[in-house]
C-alpha cells in the first residue's frame, strides 16, 4: 500500500519538475542569454519541488 | 528470478543500516554511526580552514587555496551580498560556516563506505534551530521584541485582515525550521538508500558469476553492468545534489535573515 501511495503522491512533483524544465527551456529559447541565469533557478526550484517526491520516499521507507 | 526474491530482505537490511545506531553508549547518550561521521567531518572542515589560513598570501597560489577561496567567495557574492542586500557584511561569517560545513559533510557521504553526517534528522534538525534562533535574533535586534512580532503583519492591511494574516505568518515562521531540516535530510537519506539499491542490483545478478563460472551465469549478470551504469549516473547526481543543497539550505537562511531585518514587512 505505501508504494501504491508513494507512486500517487510523486505525480506531482514529477509534474512540478516538469513545469520547471518547461519555463527554463522557452525562456532560453526566447532569450539564450539569460541561459545561465535561468539554469540556476531551475535547479532551485527542482531542488524544492525534488524534496517534496523525497519526502514521499522517505515516509515509505520509514512507515 | 532468482536474484529478485533475495531483493526485499537486500532492501530492508540496507534500510536498517542506514538508520541510527549506538556505537558507543546507548541512543540517550552516546554516539551514533552518523555522529561519528559527523566529528570527522567537523575534523576534516577543521584541517581544510587551518591549512588554508596557513596557506594564505596577498595573490593565492595553488589549486587547493584558489579552490576554497573560489567557494567563500561563491557565497560572499551570491548568497550573502546577492540575497541580504546592504547588511551582509555582518551575516557573512554564519552564512559561510553553515556552507561549508554541508558541503564537507556531504561530500564525505559520497566517498563509498562513509556515511554523511547531514543524512540524520537530528543533525539538520540542529541546523535549521540554529538558523531559526539567528534570524529571530537579529529580526527582534532590528526592530525591538514587540515590533518584530507586530512586524509579522505586513503593513498596509486593514485592521480585521491583518489579525489573519498575522496568523498565516506565525505558522509559516514556525514552519521555516521544520522544512529547512526535512529538506536536507530527505535528500541525503533517499539519495544514499537510492545508491545502496541499485549497487545491491548490481552485485545480486553478479552474484552467481562470482561462485560458479558458466555461460549461463555469465548470461544472467549482463542485467548487472546496465545496474552499473544507473548506480554511476545516480553517483553523479548526488555529487551535484551534495552541493545543491548545501546551496540552498544557505540561501533559504539568508533569505529567511532577510525577511527578518527587512523594514514594514
Amino acid at each position: 500500500m505505501g508504494v501504491i501511495g508513494y507512486g500517487l503522491g510523486v505525480i506531482g512533483a514529477g509534474l512540478a519538475i516538469g513545469l520547471a524544465a518547461f519555463g527554463a527551456t522557452s525562456a532560453m529559447a526566447r532569450q539564450p542569454e539569460v541561459q545561465g541565469r535561468a539554469f540556476t533557478v531551475f535547479i532551485l526550484a527542482s531542488a524544492f519541488t525534488e524534496a517534496l517526491g523525497l519526502i514521499g520516499f522517505v515516509v515509505t521507507l520509514i512507515s | 528470478m532468482d536474484a529478485f526474491s533475495k531483493l526485499p530482505e537486500e532492501i530492508n537490511h540496507l534500510v536498517s543500516e542506514f538508520s541510527s545506531m549506538p556505537v558507543v553508549g546507548g541512543l540517550g547518550a552516546g554516539l551514533t554511526q552518523y555522529s561519528v561521521w559527523l566529528l570527522v567531518a567537523a575534523i576534516v572542515f577543521a584541517a581544510i580552514m587551518l591549512v588554508f589560513i596557513k596557506r594564505q598570501t596577498l595573490v593565492p597560489r595553488g589549486v587547493f587555496v584558489n579552490g576554497v577561496e573560489y567557494l567563500i567567495e561563491y557565497v560572499q557574492d551570491d548568497v550573502a551580498k546577492g540575497v541580504v542586500g546592504t547588511e551582509w557584511r555582518r551575516h557573512f561569517p554564519f552564512l559561510a560556516t553553515i556552507f561549508l560545513f554541508i558541503l564537507v559533510n556531504n561530500f564525505i557521504g559520497l566517498i563509498p563506505g562513509c556515511k554523511p553526517g547531514t543524512g540524520a534528522i537530528g543533525c539538520t534538525a540542529a541546523l535549521a534551530l540554529v538558523t531559526f534562533i539567528y534570524f529571530v535574533y537579529f529580526g527582534c535586534k532590528k526592530h525591538g521584541v514587540i515590533g518584530y512580532i507586530k512586524s509579522l503583519a505586513p503593513a498596509g492591511v486593514m485592521f480585521p485582515m491583518n489579525v489573519f494574516v498575522w496568523v498565516i505568518e506565525v505558522f509559516s515562521l514556525l514552519l521555516r525550521p521544520i522544512t529547512l531540516a526535512i529538506r536536507l535530510f530527505c535528500n541525503m537519506f533517499a539519495g544514499h538508500i537510492v545508491m545502496g539499491s541499485f549497487s545491491i542490483m548490481a552485485t545480486l545478478f553478479a552474484e552467481p558469476l562470482l561462485e560458479h563460472f558458466s555461460a549461463m551465469n555469465a548470461l544472467g549478470a549482463l542485467p548487472s553492468l546496465a545496474w552499473l551504469a544507473i548506480l554511476l549516473i545516480i553517483y553523479a547526481v548526488e555529487l551535484i545534489v551534495a552541493f545543491v543543497q548545501a546551496y540552498v539550505f544557505t540561501v533559504l537562511a539568508a533569505v529567511y535573515i532577510q525577511i527578518a531585518e527587512a523594514e514594514g514587512h
